[in-house]
């Protein structure tokens, strides 16, 4: 099976540092891959390259096979890739149907001063939200007043409206408290179950535990151990983070 | 987590109402500005039966047009988090260039207008421009009134003053619609707006959407008694006043623009939040820019409609407190000065605020000074409320 998104030796420089060195990641359908690293380790760089904040400089990115160049988080979205970003990204003053249109937004003519169409974008939020199980009382609430869970829900399904291949989150349990992080990591299965590919980004060794199928490690701008789900211990991870202890060969899982 | 579901079959009557009493006090923030306005009309009324004839609201009403339609556009910059101080003294400005050609060239009136237009825009381009370079706005239209207040000596003529008196452009304050007229643009509106309504219900009903014929009742009433009501009073003397039929056209399109548009929506995201908007693929710098020249031409109508009143242009043109009063209708109307917060019917309803005091004030023949108390206590007051609505509590916020 082709992977939905394919990094083939990747690197990318800033001035004389080296943020990332030849990397490979790939993503499959319906599958979940968490990238794991200390502070430094190139987990940021590999999210702006994949969200298309930033231009690789060697290395090749395909998406469903196919080479993509992602120049911009536009080109990106086009390609089928949505970021997550850790903030969120949301305008507090807007409700949830602004925002999980914003940018995209369903409208009519020009003669009609591209007139929003709310009904339609109502019932496509509607149709998201519940596919993510996110409950809301009202979709005419300004997002302010929800809940750090709804809000992170409203960031996903914001990603999903274009229908992406991939998703990619960045820190998405980071600021949330325990009931909101478990609501977060179903969010992610749902997203799995949605047969997309799902690229997290995460320092938390028990989420990663729990939600990943496969877990990336960079330590220092380079990959330098990949595990299975039930092939690890979070000692192997937290070795593997920090050089401690190097797995055999530089790669413990089997790939 | 509340885990009530958006279906209306489980929602409570306790629940709806206080659904309710949560979107009133969300959607319509123009409800203390009533009250506030109420409150007003009634201790001056109860002073002096003739604040409320109908002769002294129309007298109201011209008094404050020039106020609103400056407001008109500083609402739409403060939406967008900047503030403009220079938009009064470009009103001045643009009257000048106008009542020039007009008066002293003579050249037609439409191109006159068409040129204070245009001086409007450009000075508020190049103000934009010089703000998203990153110069404060506060200090590039702070300089720019200074600039302006030279401007306007080099547009008038040697002797400082231009009168309009017996031209074309007088005729902009003095024509006044027939009453026949006025209640068919009246009975025109209602009709377009109820028609509007039930077409947005129709798209509801065929998505399976919540609505309910009430939502295409109840607003379609209150804009036909504002309509009517408007017209009845307003024509009781000499028919309608154009100023007022410009303010309110000036109104109708920037209540479309900003409510039901996709223009609308990215105006309050750049205001609510720059790096999420510019995230989301809205070009933030664009829509700071249309903000200005949107106050450009506002500013160039409210100072053609002030000069057209006052008969003539001068060196006083666009001075005094019209720019404070203009800002501060739109603030007391309910914008917030930090962005994103607040609708055009604040500059309407603010300039209402501050007009009727002074307004009050004069006809009682009370003392200037009772005026200024009075307008800067409402200000105060009005945001102090604005604050306690935002942040949802009476305690004191964090400093």
């Amino acid at each position: 099976m082709t992977p939905l998104l394919q990094l083939t030796k990747v690197s990318k420089h800033f001035g004389g540092v080296r943020a990332l060195h030849e990397v490979d990641l790939s993503v499959d359908a319906g599958e979940v891959v968490a990238l794991v690293g200390d502070n430094g380790a190139g987990k940021s760089t590999l999210v702006k390259i994949v969200s298309g904040v930033e231009s690789p400089d060697t290395g090749e990115i395909r998406v469903r096979g196919e080479a993509a160049r992602l120049e911009s988080p536009r080109a990106a979205a086009e390609a089928g890739i949505r970021t997550v970003f850790q903030d969120l990204s949301l305008c507090d003053n807007l409700d949830a149907v602004q925002n999980l249109f914003l940018g995209q937004e369903r409208y009519g003519p020009v003669w009609s001063g591209r007139r929003v169409r709310r009904h339609v974008m109502e019932e496509q939020a509607q149709r998201v939200l519940e596919s993510l199980s996110v409950k809301l009382r009202a979709l005419n609430t300004p997002v302010v007043a929800l809940s750090g869970g709804q809000r992170q829900g409203i960031a996903i399904g914001r990603a999903l409206i274009s229908d992406p291949a991939v998703v990619l989150l960045d820190e998405p349990t980071a600021a949330l408290g325990v009931s909101q992080r478990g609501e977060v990591l179903d969010l992610i299965q749902r997203l799995r179950e949605q047969g997309r590919g799902v690229l997290v980004i995460s320092h938390d060794m028990k989420d990663v535990r729990q939600v990943a199928d496969r877990v990336v490690v960079l330590r220092l701008g380079a990959k330098v151990a990949e595990f299975r789900r039930g092939g690890y211990t979070p000692a192997d991870l937290v070795s593997a983070m920090t050089g401690a202890h190097e797995p055999t060969d530089g790669e413990g899982g089997d790939l | 987590m509340t885990s009530t579901t958006a279906a209306p079959a489980v929602t409570t009557t306790r629940n709806r109402v206080g659904r309710a009493l949560e979107t009133a006090a969300r959607g319509h923030r123009s409800i203390p500005v009533l009250v506030v306005l109420a409150i007003i009309w009634a201790v001056f009324y109860s002073q002096s039966a003739a604040y409320l004839s109908f002769q002294n609201i129309t007298n109201l009403t011209l008094q404050i047009v020039t106020t609103a339609i400056l407001a008109l556009g500083v609402v739409f910059v403060l939406l967008v988090g900047e503030i403009d101080l220079s938009a009064a003294v470009l009103s001045g400005v643009c009257a000048a260039v106008a009542a020039g050609l007009v008066v002293n060239s003579g050249l037609p009136l439409a191109v006159g207008i068409a040129a204070a237009l245009v001086t409007g825009m450009v000075v508020t381009f190049v103000e934009a421009q010089l703000i998203m370079f990153g110069v404060p706005s506060l200090i590039v239209t702070l300089g720019g009134m200074v600039i302006l207040q030279g401007l306007i000596l080099v547009v008038l003529p040697p002797e400082f003053t231009v009168s309009v008196a017996g031209t074309s452009f007088a005729k902009i304050a003095s024509t006044a619609v027939p009453a026949g007229t006025s209640y068919a643009l009246a009975a025109a509106g209602t009709i377009a707006y109820a028609a509007y309504r039930l077409f947005q219900h129709r798209e509801r009903v065929s998505t399976g959407s919540l609505t309910s014929l009430a939502a295409v009742v109840v607003p379609s009433a209150i804009v036909a008694a504002v309509l009517f009501g408007g017209v009845f009073t307003l024509t009781r003397q000499r028919g309608f006043p154009m100023p007022l039929l410009i303010l309110a056209a000036m109104l109708l399109v920037a209540w479309y623009a900003t409510t039901q548009t996709r223009y609308g929506i990215h105006l309050y995201a750049v205001g609510g939040d720059r790096e999420a908007a510019q995230r989301a693929g809205i070009p933030v710098r664009r829509m700071v820019l249309y903000s200005f020249l949107i106050l450009g031409a506002c500013a160039a109508v409210a100072g053609m409609v002030d000069a057209s009143r006052q008969l003539g242009v001068s060196v006083t043109s666009g001075g005094g407190p019209l720019m404070l009063n203009a800002i501060a209708a739109a603030v007391v109307g309910g914008t917030s000065l930090f962005g994103g917060r607040g609708s055009i019917w604040s500059a309407i309803l603010g300039a209402l605020v501050i007009g009727s005091i002074s307004n009050g004030v004069q006809l009682l023949g009370l003392s200037t000074e009772v005026q200024y108390f009075a307008t800067g206590s409402v200000l105060i007051v009005a945001v102090a409320v604005d604050v306690v609505l935002t942040r949802g509590s009476l305690l004191p916020g964090r400093r």
